[in-house]
């Protein structure tokens, strides 16, 4: 009984999937494109860093201190001499090894924690959830310096004890105790909001029409989750993910400021925002170099982000 | 008819603990289904009206087993299917669809027509991947749609549309019998007659048996073989739709039929509307005895206390109420 009517007016343009139609979303947004070259630039930066730093972040210079910017040194050079664009650039290194990893981790027990609240609900979901609640409910900052604090002298003493015994030289390196102790600290503070997005957007898709129509077809769980939950629920989590991107480089500049997170000598925004702000009356650049790749990062990550909800949820917006 | 029951539904109850107060403290029960028995002739269109919140929408759901039923059976094919887990329940599955009310959520957003359409044939082995085409393309036909729409998303297509795939989809399975929720009652009215007819039409090719559940008595009257009227978890009445609509005996059913606007003007002029007065009572706490009497224009005293019995009273018309008599004239 097929219409003619119901065939005449379907225009004959390629289907677009939601995806796709994302994606064009997201160029046409020019705040996003800008915030998305940034990420991939200083994403490029990170990468490709050792071979981009004209001099070693680590060798000192005491001839040429505090030196304005200049084409020798483009950020100019700090107190003990060493070259800021060098060190800036490690510094991103810094920042995008830390923010990778730990956001990573953070959604990965971020996701399991949820998807399995969501989906199985009762006491499984409440005793999860109360988990979360209470992760959260610890200050950020108290926690990464108690753990910090309390750790980072019997980790360190285990390592040197372990060096005396083995002399390994592996065990003099103390940078990946800072790191571990970074990482563990943030990935463990980090993981709540991943959690609460993840449960949600399993309960509400969960509840839809399209998966008790899955269900009425006889299909397994295991499609379900596969075809119809987890391809809904992603598009937030990428939006949360981009924005948790920015916030984890942010909050580990804030605990190596405060002397908790990477420590000198291994760059890092964060210590040598710290640094500079001591002399920046009279070395602005030691100043502003970091801080304003910082604020850049932060921002391009926001964009992107911003553009990736519009682009991502549509309906949202406007 | 005289047709053998495809599905027999008997003493079905569904009943949801909600929890209230700050901490759950407090257990509440949701009468939604409450000791409702059916049968479905196989070949029929068997319609369920009422309010909303009922219950006609949960008995749909609880007979495909979408939601456990608190008790009762629901007897296909000799097995009582509400009994079953979801391992057991697989092979009759394919037997049973439903099609939604909101065309909006009833399709996955992130799979092509195709995919939606050609999934539940993989998943059963109905085709081998080469013919899967083949059969969209005939299954889309069957719909009315061109099989060129295997190849779009559900965001490009009408609301119409996608109730046409959404049928398309549980026709995939080769299914029995078809539970209808609302199924037509989002789309415009002109969409709505299309769907109808198509229903109609799928129903004759195919000797579909359909559970209509819906509130527009026009729809009702014109698809229907027999109508079950429900009120508050209950069966009030079920009969043919000749006798329901010529001769309604529980007084629900006749306020709801008076509520009917006439086509015929001069009709509509003598039309004598039976207002009911207050709100339908919380399902949370049902009044005792009959469940109408707290609004029903007849109430005596018996009903505040005594349920009402669910009898037949003349053949092939069941009803529950104290004030009709034991044997009506036809």
């Amino acid at each position: 009984m097929a219409p003619a009517n119901l065939t005449a007016f379907v225009d004959e343009d390629p289907p677009v999937s939601l995806w796709r139609d994302a994606w064009h979303r997201l160029f046409r947004n020019k705040l996003a494109v800008a915030g998305l070259v940034i990420v991939i630039f200083l994403a490029l930066v990170a990468m490709f860093g050792p071979w981009l730093t004209p001099y070693d972040f680590l060798t000192q210079n005491l001839e040429v201190r505090n030196q304005a910017p200049s084409l020798a040194h483009l950020f100019g050079t700090d107190d003990l001499g060493r070259d800021v664009l060098s060190r800036v650039i490690y510094g991103t290194r810094t920042a995008f090894v830390v923010a990778i990893v730990v956001t990573t981790v953070a959604v990965a027990i971020g996701v399991a924690l949820g998807a399995i609240a969501g989906y199985y609900g009762g006491l499984l979901d409440r005793t999860i959830m109360w988990f979360t609640d209470m992760t959260m409910s610890v200050p950020n900052l108290l926690l990464v310096v108690v753990i910090n604090a309390s750790l980072k002298t019997p980790v360190t003493a285990w390592m040197e004890a372990q060096y005396q015994a083995t002399l390994n030289p592996f065990y003099r390196q103390t940078v990946w105790v800072d790191f571990l102790l970074v990482f563990g600290s943030m990935a463990l503070i980090s993981w709540p909001p991943y959690a609460r997005l993840v449960r949600a957007q399993v309960l509400s898709i969960r509840g839809r029409p399209y998966v008790t129509a899955a269900r009425a077809l006889g299909l397994t769980n295991r499609l379900i989750i596969m075809r119809y939950i987890v391809p809904n629920a992603v598009g937030p989590l990428i939006v949360s993910v981009s924005a948790g991107l920015g916030t984890a480089m942010v909050l580990e500049s804030a605990f190596s400021f405060l002397g908790v997170g990477v420590n000198p000598p291994t760059p890092s925004w964060g210590n040598m925002i710290s640094d500079g702000l001591r002399v920046w009356q009279h070395y602005p650049h030691l100043l502003a170099a970091p801080a304003a790749v910082l604020g850049l990062a932060t921002v391009a990550f926001s964009f992107l982000g911003d553009g990736l909800n519009d682009a991502l949820n549509p309906r949202g917006s406007k | 008819m005289g047709a053998q029951p495809l599905l027999k539904v008997e003493n079905l109850v569904k009943h949801f603990v909600v929890k209230l107060g700050a901490f759950g403290e407090k257990g509440a029960t949701v009468y939604a289904v409450d000791d409702v028995s059916f049968d479905i002739m196989t070949g029929e269109t068997l319609s369920l009206v009422g309010e909303s919140g009922c219950g006609k929408s949960t008995t749909g759901f609880t007979l495909l087993n979408l939601q456990r039923a608190t008790a009762g059976k629901v007897i296909f094919e000799g097995e009582n299917i509400v009994a079953l887990d979801e391992k057991r329940m697989r092979p009759y599955r394919r037997a049973l669809q439903i099609v939604f009310q909101d065309p909006y959520s009833t399709l996955n957003p992130r799979m092509t027509v195709g995919e939606v359409v050609g999934e539940p044939i993989l998943f059963h082995k109905l085709a081998t991947k080469a013919e899967l085409p083949e059969r969209i393309a005939r299954l889309l036909a069957d719909v009315g749609l061109p099989s060129r729409f295997a190849q779009r998303y559900p965001h490009e297509l009408s609301g119409g549309q996608r109730q046409r795939v959404a049928i398309a989809r549980a026709l995939a399975c080769q299914p029995k019998f078809i539970v209808c929720d609302e199924a037509i009652s989002a789309l415009d009215v002109s969409v709505q007659a299309q769907i109808i007819n198509l229903l109609l039409d799928l129903q004759q090719k195919y000797g579909l048996t359909y559970l209509f559940i819906a509130h527009d008595l026009a729809v009702v009257r014109h698809i229907s073989d027999r109508v079950g009227v429900m009120y508050l978890g209950r069966l009030a009445e079920l009969a043919t739709r000749e006798q329901l609509f010529s001769n309604p005996l529980h007084p629900y059913t006749k306020a709801l039929l008076s509520a009917v606007p006439e086509a015929d003007p001069e009709l509509e002029q003598t039309r004598r509307r039976q207002i009911l007065t207050g709100d339908v009572p919380s399902p949370l706490a049902p009044p005792a005895g009959c469940r109408f009497h707290t609004r029903c224009p007849i109430a005596m005293d018996q009903c505040r206390s005594v349920v009402p019995e669910w009898r037949e009273v003349v053949p092939g018309h069941h009803v529950a109420c104290h004030a009709v008599a034991e044997s009506v004239p036809g």
